[in-house]
């Protein structure tokens, strides 16, 4: 394992914790908001800074996914297949995410600037809303480095099977 | 090209690429996407995706998932199953059969807290499989008790897959929670029955547990007391209107992370190790709703649902057998692939074909094909299709409960777990046709709280 591979690793999981870590938080400010509204006062806008919080944490856990190899397949219909098909399955998938992590970022890239030119905002703490758009496109970012990982690591595993 | 046709080729290709193991999220998307710009070209596709993601992964009952995803992993590293199936021991221990029972009633105590049926199945394996042993329990008995208890993970609310399907057909979460309570009770009594039953039949299977004392039942009794307090201001919360469930499940998570950390359970590894689970579960399950969102578009384009059941109705089957075929497909499906995709899969497709068999989703109960209203009819297949999705975790060929258990007991072999888990599995169909036949036992509670 290189360098550059060995820090997306790493970075793609320390950015999945933050995202833990925020979705820490939406739990927390949702109980101080349950426990404020028992006393009268519950925690104002606390419906959109959750929406914004769970969106951006869980965007955050999608190259960790794509790292993990943890979105579903039914494996049940190759399960007899020989390593090399399976790696090359693998492989048509990880082309699929890369692909569309591209079209993604761009494309929603396009929508921040949208709502950055019609200045939308939430509704009751006028967050703009081009904001939460950010740490999503990186995430986007994160998950095209994760897929070229799995496709280097699909690549080799064909290969290294034709050598066998 | 004819639309229909259109929606056709795209499920052909849909099953194709999953076939081929592309994950089901990525497939799904493939398909819908392309599919609806092979109707309204790539501009409009374009243009949907600058904000359809975000939308999607910030929709407010959604947010619910990921909380309660987070909860159950906390709580499966907090020792609540244990302190459960102490309780449980000591309350039924006594009986013939009796520990394998208080796996079935520490399951269902579990599933209250976490909304997974593998994490119930393993956590509780892990402690209650060697227990079994050291009675003497069969290894069929034993493992097809854990194995089944698991499933009860998923009817107990909190259900992280009934709040999957109450988004998808926008029904509402608290009245499937709500209509999930009494089939959930039903099933832990009949498999508590089975249990009874079974140790008749095959004499030697489930021995006698020790004679408690006195002490041991008091303490072991007051070790429930926390998962009743988080159920009851979890979900008593939500049914008496207290707080949405988003809120809820955010105390849950507190609660459970609470009872960890003072009963100093939960470490820094396990919260860690909690964070990710929670981040690969519930990563995986918002990128296939995106795809479901894309397949619903495109299939609603092409109108194949309402051909589908204009055409159902053409040949003359009966609204019921109509619903008999989609269940026996369920389980079929569901021998071959994980509930959550499933449910994720087929219900875009499946749901809007039963509404419109039954009058479209503004039907009442008069008239209408099922005899119910179309809101009615919402709960009750949901009720049916998670129990017989579910009942593909314990089925070979994937049935993966029974591979949780046995890679937690090495001198058990499948075919034993799969034996153990028969008696279950029968009562299971049982249930099912209780349900079909007296669709009250899940529309009651929800009528009583909503009139």
């Amino acid at each position: 394992m290189n360098v550059a591979e060995k820090a997306i690793r790493s970075f793609v999981l320390f950015w999945a914790l933050l995202g833990g870590l925020l979705l820490f938080l939406v739990v927390f400010l949702n109980s101080s908001s349950v426990v404020g509204g028992v006393f009268g006062s519950p925690i104002p806008g606390d419906f959109e800074l959750t929406e914004m919080g769970v969106a951006i944490a869980v965007f955050a856990f999608l190259p960790y996914c794509q790292l993990t190899n943890s979105n579903v397949t039914a494996d049940i219909f190759t399960a007899k297949a020989s390593p090399r098909w399976i790696a090359l399955f693998g492989l048509i998938s990880s082309l699929v995410a890369f692909m569309f992590s591209i079209l993604l970022f761009w494309c929603m890239t396009q929508g921040m600037i949208d709502r950055y030119n019609y200045q939308y905002t939430s509704a009751i703490l006028l967050i703009p809303m081009w904001i939460p758009y950010v740490p999503v496109l990186f995430s986007w970012i994160l998950l095209f480095l994760a897929a070229i990982i799995s496709i280097k690591e699909f690549y080799l595993d064909i290969a290294l099977s034709r050598a066998v | 090209m004819d639309p229909i046709f259109l929606g056709l080729m795209g499920l052909a290709v849909l099953f194709a690429l999953i076939i081929i193991r592309i994950p089901i999220a990525y497939a799904m998307i493939l398909v819908g996407g392309l599919g609806i710009t092979f109707i309204n070209g790539p501009a409009l596709v374009l243009n949907q995706l600058k904000t359809l993601a975000y939308f999607q992964f910030s929709i407010y009952s959604l947010t619910v998932v990921p909380m309660f995803v987070l909860m159950g992993c906390l709580a499966s590293r907090s020792g609540l199953s244990a302190a459960l199936f102490r309780a449980a021991n000591a309350w039924l221990g006594w009986l013939k059969g009796g520990t394998a029972m208080a796996v079935i009633a520490a399951c269902a105590g579990f599933g209250a807290v976490c909304g997974s049926s593998l994490a119930t199945a393993s956590t509780m394996g892990r402690v209650a499989l060697p227990e079994l042993k050291k009675y003497n329990y069969s290894g069929a008995l034993a493992t097809g008790s854990v194995a089944a208890g698991g499933v009860l993970g998923i009817l107990i609310p909190p259900s992280v897959v009934l709040i999957i399907y109450a988004v998808v057909v926008e029904a509402n979460i608290v009245a499937m929670f709500l209509a999930s309570i009494i089939p959930g009770l039903m099933a832990t009594l009949l498999f508590i029955l089975t249990i009874a039953a079974y140790v008749i039949v095959v004499p030697g299977s489930g021995p006698r547990g020790s004679k408690i004392e006195k002490e041991e039942f008091i303490a072991a009794t007051k070790g429930v007391f926390p998962v009743l307090i988080i159920f009851g201001l979890v979900l008593g919360g939500i049914f008496f209107g207290f707080y949405n469930p988003t809120p809820a499940a955010a105390v849950g998570v507190f609660l459970v992370f609470a009872y960890g950390v003072v009963t100093s359970q939960l470490n820094w590894n396990g919260i860690l190790e909690s964070i990710k689970e929670t981040a690969s579960t519930s990563g995986m399950i918002y990128l296939i709703l995106l795809g479901a969102e894309l397949m619903k578009i495109f299939l609603s384009r092409v109108g194949l649902p309402q051909e589908t059941a204009s055409w159902l109705m053409e040949v003359g089957i009966s609204p019921t057998m109509v619903l008999v075929l989609i269940l026996i497909g369920l389980i079929i499906l569901g021998c071959l692939m994980d509930s959550l995709s499933m449910i994720l899969l087929v219900i875009p497709f499946l749901w809007p074909v039963l509404s419109e068999i039954n009058g479209g989703i503004y039907q009442g109960s008069e008239g209408s094909g099922f005899g119910m209203s179309t809101d009615d009819l919402k709960i009750w297949f949901g009720i049916l299709a998670l129990i017989v999705v579910e009942l593909g975790l314990i089925t070979p060929p994937v049935g993966l409960n029974v591979f949780v258990i046995s890679s937690l007991v090495k001198d058990v072999p499948m075919i034993e777990i799969f034996k153990g888990v028969i008696p279950f599995f029968c009562v299971e169909i049982l249930r099912v046709g209780l349900i079909i036949a007296f669709p009250v036992i899940t529309l009651w509670l929800p009528t009583l709280s909503s009139g």
